[in-house]
């Protein structure tokens, strides 16, 4: 399956598909039919968060209450150790088994556990792209930076780029996300800063390889300046590179929000998969659904972003493979 | 050789002294302190301000920044971590507590997990593209998705349902001490994340394994004769092994300290759940000596994985 055609849009192909980019997403899923299913797949989870009010089918924050048949007003202390519930008038519709009105159940609250799992899509979802595309941004200036320019720049920026690796990543996240409120977007930045050592690594050696080929030395030999070679030269040729940094780490952030949120430290206020396993833990032997439907939603979403950050990486790049 | 060491060592203590600055400032960053955080859940505006200051000054909190780390700084280099604010017993007695029960998981983990992926990887490779090779990187691939609180909170559930162990909670036995009720205590987080290990190990030793197949020296162990068996016990998987042995040593030294989430949920007195604890309740000196400790363990492990390379390995020249 690994043939060596270059992922290259054809004139041919062109002519064949009419929409723009379906000859790449399909030459590509030839080549890698894995990386194809993910791909839609991350496609159905985006379409998913963006319309998750439509698809939900009920408020995830709704509690389903019904009236309390044995409602009695004023109960007897006999009564009311027979049945808790007979004081008040509406009893909630806690821990119901999966059902045509309930997907996959409720919680112990009473909310509809399918509307909350395809919300937790959305905070999954930010998290993950927001994190990457930080850890990105910022890996790409430091690697290319220290990688082009050496100098003092470049030590110092490196040592400091060991301590924050050598440092636990949970511990560092753990941290970070308690410096200031527990929003998703203090979230999200502090996961993005958790991801720039190893994205400054990997830009940084590619830089270091750019640099040291014959069309850049080239280049300067005609007396190109640096800018120019930074912009024209190295720039584009590790575009791949930061591709593959990207997708490749957004599976990870996601289960990092996930733990930080079942660790009860996650962003407060939204709807998280991590969260509703933990809330789900306490009633396991009784009532698994909440739990069983939150992590599966984690392992579906944190699988096609894998299998499609290592179908991109195999196409692009196969050398990386191992990082 | 040796200045090569000579100059990995002078970079690892520059680490260090860069993490253990940055450990001095980031616990600090934190909103409130040892004092603030006891009173927090404790009072409905009860606690006056004069006790918390009382409080603080007793710990040393009221000193200026500069001052405490300078202290810090001071004690570290006497390798003095300080004592912890909760228990007022030394880092390296707590640490002494603690480490026993990471060690201990983190070693099944291993156990569990590189008994797994070696055999894998090597059926992958050997069946490279073919349907288990497909089937068992699909597994992998998964074991890395699927969270590891959830993966234990699954296992939870089957095992309390057959009824499979008898886990003593309270006991939080060891190994040397009590085998049989310490392994049924480490029996979920250690099959849990030695599943959740697998993959990395597995996805390296069939990428190395495919490298040293399409080497010279194996299509000559063919062409003399040899068995396919042998080809790969004897001469592929001892060229393919070295990458494998140096991310075993690595993970070894990280487990210790990231089995946080297991070892709050299994209620471990392990190092990862001490370090969580200890940045809730702002224990300033057990973070900082917590954090200095395993990293001075991953960064001396990383050196000694690199040199035993140079050994190992005589084509690895190190510069």
């Amino acid at each position: 399956m690994a043939d060596s055609t270059p992922l290259i849009l054809g004139q041919k192909a062109r002519s064949e598909f009419p929409i723009p980019g379906l000859a790449l997403f399909v030459n590509f899923s030839r080549r890698k039919p894995l990386g194809g299913i993910a791909f839609v797949a991350v496609i159905v989870l985006v379409v998913t968060a963006i319309f998750a009010p439509v698809i939900a089918r009920y408020d995830p924050n709704f509690i389903f209450k019904r009236d309390n048949p044995s409602y009695e007003v004023s109960p007897t202390l006999m009564q009311l150790a027979a049945d808790s519930d007979i004081g008040s008038p509406v009893t909630v519709d806690s821990f119901e088994t999966p059902s045509w009105t309930h997907w996959f159940g409720t919680d112990k609250v009473g909310h509809d556990i399918y509307a909350r799992v395809i919300h937790g899509t959305r905070l999954s979802l930010i998290v993950g792209l927001g994190a990457s595309a930080i850890a990105v941004s910022v890996g790409l200036l430091v690697g290319v930076a220290s990688g082009f320019y050496r100098g003092a720049f470049d030590i110092i920026s490196q040592r400091l780029i060991d301590a924050l690796q050598a440092f636990p990543g949970l511990v560092l996240l753990l941290l970070l996300v308690q410096v200031a409120e527990p929003s998703v977007r203090n979230t999200v930045f502090a996961m993005g800063v958790i991801g720039v050592p190893t994205v400054t690594r990997i830009i940084r050696s590619s830089t270091l390889v750019v640099q040291s080929t014959d069309y850049v030395e080239a280049a300067r030999s005609i007396g190109a300046t640096n800018t120019r070679i930074l912009w024209r030269h190295v720039v584009p040729n590790i575009f791949s590179v930061v591709l593959i940094a990207f997708s490749i780490g957004i599976g990870a952030y996601i289960i990092f929000e996930a733990t930080i949120s079942f660790l009860g430290v996650g962003p407060r206020g939204v709807v998280s998969w991590g969260k509703m396993v933990q809330e789900g833990r306490g009633s396991l032997d009784l009532h698994p659904w909440l739990t069983v439907f939150a992590g599966l939603a984690i392992a579906i979403v944190v699988i096609s972003f894998n299998f499609l950050g290592d179908a991109i990486r195999d196409v692009l790049d196969p050398r990386l493979r191992g990082t | 050789m040796g200045t090569y060491i000579l100059r990995r060592l002078i970079l690892n203590i520059l680490v260090l002294w860069l993490v253990a600055t940055m450990v001095f400032l980031s616990i600090r960053v934190l909103p409130g302190n040892y004092a603030s955080q006891q009173f927090a859940g404790a009072n409905l505006g009860g606690v006056s301000s004069e006790a918390i200051a009382q409080a603080e000054r007793a710990l040393g909190l009221d000193k200026p920044m500069p001052e405490q780390y300078a202290n810090f700084m001071g004690d570290l280099l006497t390798l003095d971590l300080g004592e912890s604010f909760r228990t007022r017993n030394s880092t390296w007695s707590e640490l002494r507590k603690a480490l026993p029960y990471s060690a201990e998981l983190g070693v099944f983990i291993i156990l569990v997990g590189f008994s797994v992926a070696i055999p894998v990887g090597v059926i992958s490779a050997v069946k490279q593209d073919q349907t288990p090779d497909y089937i068992l990187r699909g597994i992998a691939i998964s074991a890395l998705a699927a969270p590891v609180f959830w993966t234990a909170s699954i296992a939870v559930i089957f095992v309390l349902e057959w009824d499979l162990i008898q886990i003593n909670v309270t006991g939080q036995p060891h190994v040397w001490s009590d085998p049989w009720g310490a392994i049924q205590w480490y029996m979920i987080p250690g099959f849990v994340g030695g599943f959740a290990s697998t993959a990395t190990v597995m996805r390296l030793l069939r990428s190395e394994l495919l490298e040293v197949l399409r080497q010279d020296y194996i299509r000559t162990a063919r062409a003399k004769g040899l068995t396919e068996r042998t080809v790969i016990m004897r001469h592929a998987m001892r060229n393919a092994f070295l990458p494998v042995l140096t991310v075993m040593g690595l993970t070894l030294a990280t487990l210790i300290s990231s089995q946080i989430v297991l070892e709050q949920m299994f209620n471990i007195p392990g190092v990862g759940r001490m370090l969580f604890r200890s940045i809730t309740l702002r224990d300033y000196p057990l973070f900082q000596g917590l954090v200095i400790v395993t990293t001075f363990v991953i960064v001396t492990t990383n050196l000694a994985v690199d040199v035993l390379y140079g050994f190992l390995d005589p084509r690895v020249r190190l510069s």
